[in-house]
């Protein structure tokens, strides 16, 4: 009971030093009167045992302040909306004169605060203080160890002396490594190439400009073919000048000397067409001449059986001749 | 009235479009089909080898096609059914490897086939600008090769294959009726039988008059009008003949007696020199396989030593004509002028 006594005087110790610092505040304050009482005696209770806590906190050390911090935040969404919102006024005014002043005084008007709240001995006024002290000062100091940590680790880096400074250096350094892609690219497309062209030109040789001993052989050679070739035709031409070939004593001398010219070339020995042989006679050697030396020479070709048999049939009768012409004739139109 | 009218009409006249000239598939003197051919290549060829192909078209003028097309599609049974109608004995097939080129030589339609790896080849263009004087008149390539073989002399059936092959690519010629003046070309193979390489070259055939002067011969064959400052007299022009070089001395061998007029200057009954000058391309040859068929079938000879199967019959029989022709052969390649009498023959 003598507790509950000493409760009640310092409540309103509390509404004096209020009703002093504003007009309007007191007679809002004076209407709010009959319910604050009620509320009063229910938290009476409460408060004693949030001064026992305290107590006990004050004993330890800061922690406490932390715990009563968080406390009074659980007691004020259960009283009532409207009480609630006259309170939140109230402690708003009240944290922010608390701060002018510590922000002007400094830490010795911060103890002297401190002092006055125990004894006071309320325990929102107490709450309140620390939690308006504690962001600002835990705030600051981080911000001083982040800087420190950075600056720190600023100072640590060792850094090559460069004209350029340490941003433009390192920009340098990347447009020299481009570069030196860009190049290594190039060798390997321009090698590839290479490789290309050599694979094209495999084989390909430049003719010299002289001739060498194999080209100067190489030219006799088709030379002496030219030669040989040129003296032929001339022999055979000449030979046939003057001859009409439409009269049968000239068509008969024409073939006579197609054969000698041929078998002269052939280097083989040609029979004496001209002589006192009989007509039977010269037509079985004509045979038996030609006959080795044709057929092979068809079998060397490729050719079919029945040409060889035209030609078997030349020398037997003019008449057969025109026969194998006419063969070979037939022949080319079917090709 | 009247007559002014009918003056005034202009006479309609049709224009008839003018054919392309027919070349003759057969020959009209010896009644032989002419060869012809196609050149083409398989697969992608370098640029190198590209033009390799044309100066070869350019040899096988004038019976080849010249501007043949040919698209990757195109396989080689779309150019044989082309060859038929047309007439086309022979195919040249140029393509390429990582490790050389190859130049094959096939008889259509049914082969056979000879492939050549090409060691070296030198273009036309390469040729005609490692020469003082590069000639070509304008009438060179309107008249076929032709051919001249040497060294094919051991009897080996597949060089008898290869000389066979060969001859038959150019048309043959009629020697009681040929024209010099169509004798414009000459292509050379000479067979090499320590290296086994056939050196493949190609002139072009000039005639110059013989014992006339150095200055007297130039001022005919060329137009151009000499340098007399120097001298006091038109007679000086002819005494003062200058020395000739060594590679114009005359040879009795590379002479020959004309039997009718050559350009303006060679004439009928007197001597000219045979003179060759190299046209291009050149290439550096060696037979590495023959085929049966057209670029398939059995393989009969192979560089490599993979040829297979000789026990069979077919081979036999094949073995027995190579051996005819073998002796045949031996008889006619025994000298160089030969090669001219196997046309003569083949003309018979």
């Amino acid at each position: 009971m003598a507790e509950e006594m000493k409760m009640v005087e310092p409540g309103r110790g509390k509404r004096k030093f209020f009703k002093t610092q504003g007009h309007k505040k007191s007679s809002k304050k004076a209407k709010v009167m009959p319910p604050q009482h009620g509320q009063k005696k229910v938290k009476i209770d409460k408060k004693m045992k949030k001064l026992f806590r305290k107590r006990a906190r004050e004993y330890n050390s800061d922690d406490e302040e932390d715990d009563e911090a968080t406390v009074p935040a659980t007691l004020e969404p259960k009283s009532l909306a409207s009480i609630t919102n006259k309170r939140n006024d109230k402690d708003g005014i009240e944290s922010e004169d608390r701060s002018e002043d510590e922000g002007a005084a400094g830490p010795q008007k911060t103890w002297n605060k401190n002092a006055t709240d125990m004894n006071y001995h309320s325990s929102d006024d107490e709450g309140e203080d620390d939690d308006e002290i504690q962001p600002g000062i835990t705030k600051f100091t981080e911000g001083c160890r982040a800087f420190k940590m950075a600056f720190r680790n600023l100072m640590k880096k060792s850094v090559p002396d460069d004209m350029l400074g340490p941003i433009l250096s390192g920009q340098r350094k990347l447009v020299v490594d481009k570069l030196a892609e860009e190049e290594a690219e190039r060798k390997v497309k321009g090698e590839a190439k290479k490789e290309k062209q050599m694979l094209a030109e495999k084989g390909h040789v430049k003719p010299a400009t002289y001739l060498d001993s194999h080209e100067k052989f190489l030219i006799s050679v088709a030379t002496k073919g030219v030669v040989k070739l040129f003296n032929a035709v001339n022999k055979a031409q000449t030979a046939q000048r003057g001859l009409d070939p439409s009269r049968t004593k000239d068509a008969k001398e024409i073939r006579k000397r197609t054969k000698q010219a041929f078998f002269s070339e052939l280097g083989k020995p040609s029979l004496p067409a001209i002589g006192t042989t009989t007509k039977a006679k010269e037509s079985t050697d004509r045979v038996e001449d030609e006959q080795p030396a044709w057929a092979p020479l068809r079998d060397n070709y490729m050719l079919t059986s029945s040409k060889l048999k035209d030609w078997d049939k030349m020398p037997d009768k003019n008449v057969s001749d025109d026969m194998g012409k006419t063969s070979e004739d037939s022949s080319s139109d079917e090709d | 009235m009247r007559k002014k009218k009918q003056g005034f009409r202009r006479p309609v006249v049709i224009k008839k479009p003018k054919q392309p000239q027919e070349q003759p598939s057969v020959d009209p003197i010896t009644g032989k089909k002419i060869p012809k051919s196609f050149v083409f290549s398989r697969g992608k060829l370098p640029a190198p080898l590209k033009q390799l192909q044309m100066d070869l078209r350019k040899l096988m003028l004038p019976y080849t096609a010249l501007s043949l097309r040919e698209k990757k599609r195109n396989n080689l049974r779309d150019f044989l059914n082309v060859a038929g109608p047309m007439g086309v004995t022979h195919f040249f097939i140029l393509s390429k490897t990582a490790t050389s080129s190859y130049l094959r030589v096939a008889t259509t339609p049914q082969g056979p086939t000879l492939t050549f790896k090409i060691h070296e080849y030198s273009l036309a263009a390469d040729i005609a600008r490692s020469q003082l004087h590069p000639r070509c008149p304008k009438d060179l390539f309107k008249n076929s090769a032709l051919i001249v073989l040497s060294g094919f002399v051991s009897g080996d059936p597949p060089l008898q294959l290869t000389t066979n092959m060969f001859q038959n690519i150019f048309p043959t010629i009629d020697v009681k009726t040929v024209k010099l003046s169509t004798c414009q070309r000459i292509v050379l193979l000479n067979y090499n039988k320590d290296t086994k390489l056939i050196d493949f070259r190609h002139y072009s055939i000039r005639l110059q008059p013989v014992g006339v002067s150095r200055r007297i011969r130039k001022l005919v064959q060329s137009h151009q009008v000499p340098d007399l400052r120097n001298l006091q007299d038109v007679s000086d022009f002819v005494t003062k003949a200058g020395y000739g070089s060594e590679s114009e001395a005359d040879e009795e061998a590379a002479t020959v007696t004309l039997s009718s007029d050559i350009g303006r200057v060679n004439r009928a009954s007197t001597k000219s020199a045979v003179k060759l000058q190299e046209v291009g391309p050149r290439m550096t040859l060696q037979l590495v396989k023959i085929e049966k068929g057209l670029c398939s079938g059995e393989v009969l000879f192979s560089e490599y030593g993979k040829a297979g199967g000789k026990g069979k019959s077919d081979d036999e029989m094949q073995g027995e004509e190579d051996s005819d022709g073998d002796e045949d052969e031996e008889d006619q390649d025994g000298d160089h002028p030969e090669d001219s009498e196997d046309k003569d023959q083949d003309l018979d």
